[in-house]
This record gives structure tokens, sequence and C-alpha cells, in this order.
């Protein structure tokens, strides 16, 4: 028998889940280990149900994944942006839900997920110029033009 | 200027850099000794770091983030910093720079804590930038670590003065700059109190100077390689040692001036020190290195190569009580006054020893050898290159404990034959042996090498058969089809390569520092090489298995023609073999 609980999103739906899938979330984790065996849901009052819904679905295809080990992050050259194919598919969603993720991933301190959901950023970042990378994520320019071309030559010493 | 600057980066002040020990050197391989040690973790501080992101307190500079009307600008810098953390391009990180104040505040000091410096107008550049008065970020406190090592022969005392101002460093690599004296090096070594390791190898016009100002102001120095800086002496290495007890690894190659007195203070002072090397510290005798071998319990990795003053009192000196459980590295080569006893007291006090190079120490035995097998599984790789008194037996012994060996070199070992390669060949794990100058060993013991009882496939990668005269075309030829991980085959000044123009042209050059004699008889393919070579030798195999079934089918329609040509097929080779030797004597 596969114990579940329930978790409350911030506009009040409830879930239930496998103790095992919400577990992915270390938050989740230690707040089960602190409290219990509980009837009542966990509120999670930063995610919305949509989001947490996304991110369950994560675990759940995730469950079975080996515990990270450290040395994969260690080596900086791979600084890599590489994504599976599932999480590839995962992550096609509008900006406003990958951001949403990656905010739920960090507050719920999911780090393969958070993990994840920075390639996916980053990835849309590589290759671009400024102009380009504001346009994508509709940022404003905030630089008065002298700023802008004073950093622009701080940093020109940046190659490949 | 500095508030301008501190409004930008306060954010990052009062981080303590994570600790930055963890280079795994056991693991590296003997040959690659050379290389730096400080470089070889060059990937821990900050990546540390970048994944402690999440739990910085990070304030937003800036205040337009009061109705985050766009996704992007719901994430906090430290999720930005996450997402750039993960750009390896500097390119990108500059475009991110340039996108707006929030992005170029997040990503400024990723770009910024490990500049990458290929060449030296790259390095100019930077530099202007620390020197500015009116920059956008105070960036001398934002870099950590710098690397010149790629620009080192243009750096000179005058180019390095604008790293004066840096005083965050963390790790500084100035391998090979080699015009660079004191100034002002001292000034960046007493401004950078932050510094864990420091490289100045081959720096040769440095002195003890510089080394007080280290021994007066880096607390935190775990990490200093001093290889090739002639200058400095005990003088400032004993001051050092004292007062620099953090320290875990220390590279003093070729410190030649140094003595006695440096060990010593060493060996009562730094109790941390994990790695140490010596190679070639002429005056260093046995009781400096009992004393140290006594103290420091924890050593992983000690090289004493070419210290040719030491004898086996250095290790029987030791008390029989101590062990030295962490020790996987010790380099004696050259120790030539070494003998048998002291490698059976060696293994027996670091029983997991998995390196052991005992090159040249020519006095020592098979008995040895039987010594060394009780490292059994431990030992993965051992050099015994010169060691010419070792038989056979020892061999066979040795294969029988040490099924883990992975690389043994045993070049100049004169009296092993083909018998001691048939054993090697029983190694599951083998996977780079040197056999140079092995004089008797012939295509048998190639076969052996290659032909693996069960069937697996062999795991040689490098192989090193130079003026192993006896080798022919044919066992060459089978080993290289047989090895399909080979990447590397020595056979300088093997007969039936070196002279032979179609075998050749798939060498690597020599190099530059070789006069015309050994140009003439160098024969080393590695990489593609092998690959060229192996496909030439398999059709050359095909054309001579086509001459033979001509022979065997007469009625073949080219069988005629090719009647003449087969006498030379098999045996025409081995009869050229001879004819060459002659023209040796």
């Amino acid at each position: 028998m596969v114990s579940q609980i329930k978790l409350m999103s911030s506009d009040q739906a409830t879930i239930v889940v496998d103790k095992e899938v919400a577990e992915r979330s270390v938050l989740i984790k230690n707040m089960l280990e602190d409290v219990g065996e509980v009837d009542e849901a966990i509120p999670i009052p930063n995610v919305n149900e949509a989001v947490l819904k996304k991110v369950i679905e994560w675990c759940e295809h995730h469950k079975g994944d080996a515990p990270a080990t450290n040395e994969d992050e260690s080596d900086s050259r791979k600084r890599s942006t590489d994504i599976e194919e599932w999480d590839q598919k995962f992550m096609q969603v509008d900006q406003e839900m990958l951001f949403e993720i990656i905010l739920a991933a960090n507050y719920l301190d999911i780090k393969p997920l958070l993990d994840v959901g920075c390639k996916t950023v980053a990835n849309m970042i590589k290759g671009k110029s400024p102009e380009e990378i504001r346009k994508t994520f509709n940022i404003q320019n905030d630089f008065t033009p002298e700023e802008e071309e004073q950093i622009r030559r701080e940093n020109e010493w940046a190659e490949e | 200027m500095r508030s301008r600057s501190q409004r930008h980066t306060s954010v990052f002040a009062g981080r303590a850099p994570s600790e930055s020990s963890s280079s795994s050197s056991p693991e590296r391989m003997l040959d690659e000794d050379h290389e730096m040690m400080t470089i070889a973790d060059d990937s821990q501080t900050s990546i540390g770091e970048l994944t402690g992101f999440r739990n910085m307190t990070v304030s937003p500079g800036q205040s337009f983030r009061k109705v985050p009307l766009n996704p992007v600008d719901r994430l906090p810098p430290e999720l930005l910093m996450a997402i750039f953390s993960k750009l390896a391009s500097p390119v990108d990180l500059r475009s991110c720079m340039l996108a707006c104040k929030q992005w170029a505040t997040c990503s400024v000091e990723l770009l910024w804590q490990r500049p990458y410096l290929a060449d030296f107008r790259q390095y100019q550049a930077l530099v202007t930038a620390l020197l500015s008065e009116q920059a956008f970020f105070d960036y001398p406190q934002l870099v950590r670590r710098l690397n010149l090592n790629f620009i080192a022969e243009m750096v000179n005392d005058g180019s390095l003065e604008p790293l004066t101002r840096c005083t965050r460093l963390e790790r500084l690599t100035l391998t090979n700059c080699s015009q660079l004296t004191d100034h002002p090096l001292m000034e960046i070594l007493e401004r950078n109190s932050r510094l864990q390791a420091l490289d100045l190898s081959q720096l040769e016009g440095i002195t003890d100077r510089s080394m007080m100002v280290v021994a007066d102001n880096c607390p935190r120095l775990q990490g200093l390689n001093l290889a090739g800086c002639k200058k400095v002496t005990d003088e400032s290495l004993i001051p050092l040692s004292e007062n620099r007890k953090m320290l875990r690894r220390l590279k003093l190659n070729d410190c030649a001036q140094i003595t006695d007195a440096t060990v010593f203070a060493l060996a009562s002072n730094c109790a941390q020190l994990l790695e140490i090397d010596f190679h070639r510290c002429h005056q260093i005798g046995d009781q400096s290195v009992t004393h140290l071998l006594t103290n420091l319990n924890n050593l992983r990795e000690i090289r004493l190569a070419y210290c040719d003053l030491l004898t086996d009192n250095a290790f029987l000196e030791i008390p029989a009580y101590k062990k030295f459980d962490s020790l996987r590295i010790l380099d004696l080569t050259d120790c030539g006054l070494v003998t048998d006893d002291a490698v059976d007291k060696i293994v027996k006090m670091a029983p997991r020893l998995r390196n052991l190079i005992l090159a040249k120490c020519r006095n020592i035995t098979d008995r040895a050898v039987i010594s060394i097998t009780s490292l059994g599984k431990n030992l993965h790789n051992l050099h015994l290159g010169h060691c010419s008194n070792i038989t056979d037996r020892a061999v066979r012994q040795l294969v029988q404990s040490c099924t883990r060996i992975r690389y043994i070199d045993l070049a100049c070992c004169l009296r092993l034959t083909d018998a001691s390669v048939c054993q090697l060949a029983l190694l599951p794990k083998l996977r780079r042996i040197g056999l140079v100058k092995c004089n008797n060993i012939t295509d048998f013991a190639i076969q052996s090498l290659v032909r693996r009882g069960n069937n697996s496939q062999c795991p040689l990668e490098r192989v090193h058969l130079s003026y192993c005269m006896h080798l022919s075309v044919a066992g060459i030829h089978d080993l290289i089809t047989n090895c399909p991980r080979l990447t590397h085959l020595s056979l300088t000044g093997v007969e039936a390569f070196y002279r032979r123009k179609e075998y050749t042209q798939f060498c690597r050059s020599p190099p530059k520092e070789f006069t015309e004699n050994q140009r003439s008889v160098f024969c080393v393919f590695s990489g593609h090489g092998v690959k060229d070579l192996r496909r030439y030798l398999t059709q050359q195999k095909l054309e001579e298995q086509a001459r033979h079934q001509g022979r065997s089918q007469p009625a073949n329609e080219v069988g005629e023609d090719l009647w003449g040509d087969n006498d030379d097929g098999g045996i025409g080779l081995q009869m050229e073999e001879e004819g060459t030797d002659e023209e040796l004597q």
C-alpha cells in the first residue's frame, strides 16, 4: 500500500499525491519528518494549483531517479545546458509557467527540477545579442546609452 | 567611484569562500605529476558558491520590480544568478550584462570571478577595466581566480602591476610567467590575504622576499607550487612552514637550495599536509625524511624523486608502529641507494599504496617485488624501470597478488623474457605497459598480451615497446588489430619499423629537442597515427593473404603472375629484418 498525502495549493485546491513522489521536495520531506503522520493537507502557500500539478507531474516522472551526486555539479567546465528529452518536452510551456516552475522548484527545494528550469532559460539566452535577449524576455532597457556603452567597453575582453 | 561600485557589489560582500581542498590527486596518472595541483582542482571554489546562490540574501539594487508584469521579473536575483551560472560562454554572460541593470548586477560576478584569458590583448582590455576610476562596477573586487599561464610569455612586472588592485583573489596561477620578479608580486600577495592557492612554478626570478609575504600574509593558503623557483631557500620556507599551518599541498620541485631544515619545519608545523613534492631537492637527507613521515600521518602523496642522498635509513628509522593508511602515492625515482629493506618496510607501513614509483632504484631485486605483492589489489601503478635485477619469477608473483594493476613500467629490466609478458597478460585491467629496451621480448609475448584466455577484449591503451629489437611487423600487426583501445604505441629503434617510410609516415614528429640521431630512430604512433597504421597493416595483410591464396589455387586467373611475388609474402619480412640487423652492427 502506497501511502499518500494531501497538499493544499495557494488557491486552496487539495491535491492527493504519493508520499514518495511528494518527497522529491526537500521542503515537504522535512515537513513530514517534523510533523509525522498527518491527515490534514500540507499548505503550499506559494504555489498555485496549476503550477503545483505541473511540479508533481515532474516528480512522478522522476521518482525513480538516483539521488544527485555532488560530482555532477562540481565540474564547472561542464556548465552544461544539456537537458534530457522528457524534461525538454516538459518545459515547453509559456514563459509565465516556466518561471513559476522555477520559483516553485526553488521554494519546494527540488534541486534537479530547478536545474532543468534554469538550463531551459539559459538555453533561451545562449547565442543571443543583448537586444534579442530583451526582446525574448520583454525586458526594458533601463541603461542610458552612455551606461550601455561603458559596460560594453569594460567587458569587451570577454570572448569565447 | 567606490560608493557607486559598492552599491552594485555589496551583494557579494561577506561571502566566505568555500574550501578548496578536493583535488583527487591520487587518481591522477603518474606521468601527469608535473601538472599543477592548483589547476587540477581549479573547478571547486566558485561552483560551491554558485550552487549556494539560493541561500544568499540578495537585495535587488533597483526598485523597478515593484509591479512584476513580466514573468521574468518575478525571478529574484539569486534565481537569475542560478540561470546565468549555466552559461558557459563569457559572451553570453556579457550579453546578459547588457540587457538591463538588474541582469547586469546578477551576471557581472559570474563573468569576472574567473576571467578566462587566452591571449594578451584580452588581458590588456581586462586590466584597463580594472584600472578605470569611473568603472560601472568595482571589478577588482570581483576577480577571485586568475590564471595567466596561457599568456605567460607576455607577462612581466609592468603588466602585472594592475593586479595590485585586486584584493579578493583566491587562486592565482602564474605558471611559466618567467619574467616576473618580486615586484609587484609582493604587493599583490600583501593585498590578497584570501589566497588559497598560489602557483608560481618556473618563476626563477622570485626570491625569499615574496615567500616572506606569503608567510606573513596569506592565512588561508592551502596549495603552493614553487616548482622551479630556484632562488627560494630555507630562509623563507622555515617561517612559511611555521605560519602556514593550513598548507595541504606543496611543490618544491627543483628548489635545490632547500635543506633538511625546511623539511624539519614542515614536519613540525604543517600537520594538514596531504601532498608534498621534493623532486630534485638534492640536499634532503635521511633524518629529515624520517621526521617528516613520522610526524605527518595524513600524507596522501610523497614525491622524493632524485633525492639521491636518501638511503634505507630514511624509512627504517620510522617507528615500527607507524601506519600510513592514507598514503597512495610514493615516488622514489632514482633514489639509487634505496634497497629491498626500505621497500619492504614501506609497503608494510603503507598497505594502501596505489602508485609506487621505484624507477632507477637500481639496487632493488626480486625480494622488493615480493614485498610489494603484499599491497595486493590496492596497487594500480608500479614503475620498476631500470631495476634490472628483477626477473620473471618476481613478475609472476606480482601478477598473482596485485591483480588490479593498470599501469606497469618495466623499461630496461633486461632479464625479463616473454614469460613475464605472458604473466602480465593475465592482468584484467592493464591499460598501459612499458617494456622499452626489454630486449628478450619477441612476437610471442605480444601474442599472449592480446590473446586473452576468456575471449575478452584487450584493455591496453598505451604500449611502449621501443628498442625491443626482435619485434616484427607481424607481431605489431597482431597487437594493433587486437587492441581496439590502443591510442599510443612507441616503437622507437625497432628495426622492422623505424626504417620503413611506409610505416613512419603515420608517426608523430619527434620532439624539438631531439638530436639528429634520436630523430632518425624515433617511431611513436599516437591517436590517429595508431588508427592509420592499423588500417595500413590490415590492408597489407589482406594483400599478402590474397597472394597466398594465389599460391594455393594456381588455377586462379592472376595466380600465375603472383607466383614470383609469393616468396616474399610471409618470409620476406623476416629476411629483411636480418639484413638490417647486420647494418646495425
